[in-house]
């Protein structure tokens, strides 16, 4: 269609959540004048949200970051200063740094946000130009489970399929997610699938919009997903559901499973997470009754102290089931952003190069020494919380932070800040001033995901090219270009001009992405393993697993108790989730029209609590846990379950994560945001000040 | 497979397949009104009837199932006439000529259709909704073809908008028609997406008001909160 409205007009995929919406991004003057869905968007086809189609014009707001900026003095105004300058301080205090403390005691972080060549150039700074495995990517606090759990029970970390499995699908059990407001162009997927029929079960300790289109809801407690999942396989066991044929030719450990079943009759579920035993039972045939049928999980299932253990006993079900391996049967995790399935992918973790491949395997070490010319650690590095643990420790001196607002989005603020004051230089690399900027000796002005080239890989594993529709505002720089010029000031050169030929490097050095090309991946995109003629994997494990004889691996692990729990002083759960009109830290959509819609954070508590409490609709509530204390605007709704109460942490001056406290995945260090033991009480006066910091 | 015969041109279509389908197989131009292909057919319009052999007039090419062996011709002359003729009997009901990038504008001078001979009422302006940061409602621009109600119901599924009104007062409603803000719209934009006339349009794209709109001062200024560019840096929070 002709539109003169516009100047240029360029395909590009979202940089918002990892649905992986393709979008058409218009420009006029330099700037967005207006985003439409691609109609041959595989994973969105045709839709997109308020926050991909509207929420653009952060990119030209007048705060963006357009120069480098030093701070001489902690604590002090950061002043302008020229590239040159700048790459020169980071330089000189990351070669001092190194030379005094050695390389461990420097460690980065690849940004989720970013694309896949800016986490393969991140890395590959980390581990060739500084000499250390200290880098690691904001899936540590998201998905790290997800990844953990499919690689130990399937063998690959990813969704096995494609969300148009949910099209497919007769039934579906979405357990620990809220996609019509995390994600919600797969919201309205699954949301039109249930109203052509589809058989959908939500899990969740609030009644998610979804739960009002599905046959079944149930409202576990938090931190009891693992009870439910072993509920239900208990029942698909005892009633005859199992897929023996499957179980016996393609899977191994299923009869320790069955060891431990007994133990979870939907009594003993009803007893430990509050789910009527009747509810679990008619879950379980329900699933294993569909002739297709999916499961679905997001961050409801990870952000726990066993969440890793609940997505492998999520793999057990399905495996029961044989439900795995062919269209319309798949598990698929809403990996939360546009590309945190790729910073992992791309090997932006403390223990793996790309494709998860470990940095202790010496045949991998040689081909990246062999390739980059430089020897490699075989030591893993820390994760996030390792890091900060070890910057208060006095062991990590410097970090070098692209794109992720630490200060506002991890777990235990009050630590996280300790640990960025501790460091003697912080590098951050970002599109805007933030919490943890505040801390950042230099920043460096980067370009957004509609300034840059490159690829961003979605959670059905698919790989999908990302266009330039404007140019960076000022002296900003792509993160691509950025790692490259910090590279070459320590010494190493990234000898690529273009993504395209980082993904070229990436191509060559990963059996799994080995048909992978900027050329090949077209409109549509790929979905990795793509073999060397381009062929990809819409679907993984139609014919073997990718683990040792082929076999998916059963997981026996009994339910256990979470990191917190309700008690005389804290009487109730908080959860904690995002908002359909903004996202995480809000850095984008808090700079954007959607603050007219949605403009503060709030504490959903159901009206019986609130009626006990002497709370009323806005009042104004003290929110305490065993590590801090807010103040928070109350919003009575029965959404939520009597006992529970939830918030989000979009606007920074809410600092919802100064209560969450150190609990974490035991497997991935993954923090436990959804079970925080919390005291509510009205304060009856508006909120006195932004709490303090340590 | 299903082989049809479109202007002389054979195409083979999958089972299931609309005439709409194989004409676009075939590479021919049928004009549309009503159709969205994210949307299952409605078939309201009938501006995309082509001439079918065998048949004593036209079919709508949109709902039809393409069957075996079926000829049609996208050039039907009586097909064309209805065609125009729904398309100017739409074009005489709207206070302004469409703006030209939308898909009521490029059909109409497709199909060669000018300024509408018939002179009548034409849609009043609204006074407008409370105004919503990103969508604006121009009702008076609406055709009721019912696509923005589809898109809210069968992509989005959030069931904001309604049809309202019947005959030449047909509209469409956002909740109990007050307003985008106050329904349960979650702002996906899917309606202003489809939108073939610009009634349901984007906020930004109204301001500074296209050209084209011959009365745009009491619309855009109402509809987009005079003196404010929302979509522009330092406009909002």
């Amino acid at each position: 269609m002709t539109d003169d409205r516009f100047a240029s007009t360029v395909t590009t995929t979202c940089g918002y959540c990892g649905v992986g919406c393709r979008l058409e991004a218009h420009a006029r003057d330099d700037r967005i004048a207006s985003i439409t869905p691609a109609l041959d968007g595989p994973a969105n086809a045709g839709h997109t949200c308020l926050k991909g189609r509207f929420a653009h014009q952060f990119a030209r707001k007048r705060d963006r970051l357009t120069t480098p900026l030093i701070r001489e003095e902690r604590g002090g105004v950061p002043r302008p200063a020229s590239w040159e300058e700048a790459l020169e301080r980071v330089a000189t205090e990351l070669l001092r740094i190194r030379a005094q403390h050695g390389p461990d005691a420097i460690a980065g972080l690849a940004s989720s946000r970013a694309t896949n060549e800016d986490c393969y150039a991140m890395q590959r700074l980390m581990r060739a130009a500084i000499g250390t495995n200290n880098v690691d990517n904001c899936s540590r606090v998201c998905h790290s489970p997800t990844s953990y759990a499919l690689r130990k029970s399937l063998g690959l970390s990813g969704a096995t399929g494609s969300f148009a499995d949910f099209d497919r699908a007769d039934a579906t059990i979405l357990i620990g997610a809220n996609p019509t407001e995390g994600h919600p162009v797969v919201g309205a997927r699954i949301k039109q699938a249930s109203l052509r029929g589809m058989r959908l079960v939500t899990i969740d300790p609030r009644r998610i919009e979804l739960a009002d289109y599905g046959v079944l809801h149930l409202a576990p407690r938090p931190g009891t997903n693992a009870a439910v999942m072993l509920g239900i396989a208990h029942v698909l066991a005892r009633d005859g559901l199992v897929d023996r044929d499957f179980v016996q030719t393609r899977t191994e450990g299923f009869d320790a499973l069955l060891e431990l079943l007994p133990r979870y009759p939907p009594e003993a579920v009803e007893e430990i997470a509050g789910v009527p035993a009747a509810d679990v039972e008619r879950a379980a045939h329900v699933y294993g009754e569909a002739r297709d049928a999916c499961i679905s999980w997001g961050l409801g299932v990870t952000e726990h102290k066993y969440g890793s253990e609940v997505v492998q006993l999520i793999c057990d079900v399905a495996l029961m089931c044989g439900k795995v391996g062919r269209p319309g049967s798949a598990l698929l995790p809403l990996r939360g952003q546009n590309n945190v399935q790729g910073s992992s992918d791309m090997g932006a973790l403390p223990d793996t190069y790309t494709a998860y491949r470990s940095v202790a395997d010496e045949a991998v070490a040689r081909s990246f020494e062999d390739a980059w010319g430089v020897p490699l650690s075989r030591a893993k590095g820390w994760t996030i919380p390792q890091m900060f643990d070890a910057a208060v420790a006095g062991e990590l001196r410097a970090m070098y932070i692209v794109g992720e607002d630490v200060a506002q989005t991890d777990p235990n603020t009050a630590h996280v800040v300790h640990a960025l004051e501790s460091l003697d230089f912080l590098v951050v690399q970002e599109i805007f001033e933030n919490e943890t900027t505040r801390y950042a000796d230099v920043i460096l002005p980067a370009a957004s995901f509609l300034e840059k080239a490159g690829t961003f890989t979605n959670a059905e594993r698919r790989v999908q090219l990302v266009a330039p529709a404007i140019e960076p505002p000022g002296e900003a720089k792509t993160d691509f270009e950025i790692v490259k010029l910090v590279s070459h000031a320590l010494g190493h050169e990234l000898p690529w001009a273009t993504p395209a030929e980082a993904m070229d490097e990436i191509a060559a050095l990963t059996p799994d992405w080995a048909g992978v090309s900027h050329a090949r991946l077209g409109r549509t995109g790929l979905q990795w393993p793509v073999a060397p003629d381009g062929t990809d994997a819409p679907i993984l494990y139609e014919r073997e697993f990718a683990l040792p004889g082929g076999r998916a691996r059963f997981a026996a692990l009994p339910y256990k108790a979470p990191g917190d729990h309700a008690d005389a002083e804290f009487p109730l759960i908080l959860v904690t989730g995002r908002r359909l009109q903004h996202y995480n830290a809000g850095t984008m959509t808090r700079r954007t029209a959607n603050v007219e819609l949605v403009d503060r954070d709030v504490l959903e508590i159901h009206p019986d609590d609130a009626a006990r409490l002497w709370i009323a609709d806005g009042d104004v509530v003290s929110l305490r846990s065993r590590t801090g204390r807010i103040e928070i605007a109350a919003h009575v709704t029965d959404r939520i379950e009597a006992g529970h109460v939830f918030t989000t942490f979009h606007f920074p001056e809410t600092r919802t994560n100064l209560l969450v406290g150190a609990s974490s995945d035991v497997n991935t260090s993954c923090p436990e945001y959804k079970v925080v033991a919390v005291d509510v009480r009205p304060i009856g006066e508006r909120a006195s000040k932004t709490p303090a910091l340590a | 497979m299903t082989r049809v015969a479109v202007d002389g041109v054979e195409v083979e279509v999958a089972p299931g397949a609309t005439v709409l389908d194989a004409a676009r197989a075939a590479g021919r131009w049928v004009p549309t009104l009503c159709f969205d292909a994210r949307q299952d057919p409605f078939g309201a319009c009938r501006v995309c009837l082509v001439g079918a052999a065998g048949a004593d007039r036209p079919i709508p090419a949109c709902t039809t199932p393409a069957r075996d062996g079926l000829a049609v011709d996208t050039t039907d002359a009586t097909a064309r006439r209805v065609a125009r003729a729904v398309v100017e009997l739409v074009l005489s009901e709207l206070p302004q000529a469409p703006a030209p990038h939308t898909e009521l504008a490029q059909v109409a001078e497709r199909l060669g259709v000018g300024e509408p001979r018939w002179p009548g009422e034409t849609h009043a302006p609204r006074p407008a909704d409370t105004p919503h940061p990103y969508l604006a409602f121009r009702h008076e621009l609406c055709i009721s073809c019912g696509r923005c109600v589809r898109a809210c119901d069968e992509l989005q599924g959030t069931f904001a908008l309604t049809a309202t009104g019947r005959g030449f007062h047909a509209n469409v409603a956002a909740g109990l028609d007050q307003g985008f803000r106050e329904s349960a719209c979650v702002a996906c934009g899917a309606c202003a997406d489809t939108c073939p006339t610009g009634a349901i349009d984007e906020v930004s794209l109204l301001s500074p008001p296209p050209a084209a709109l011959e009365r745009p001062a009491e619309v855009s200024s109402s509809d987009t909160r005079a003196g404010r560019s929302p979509a522009i840096d330092g406009g909002s929070g």
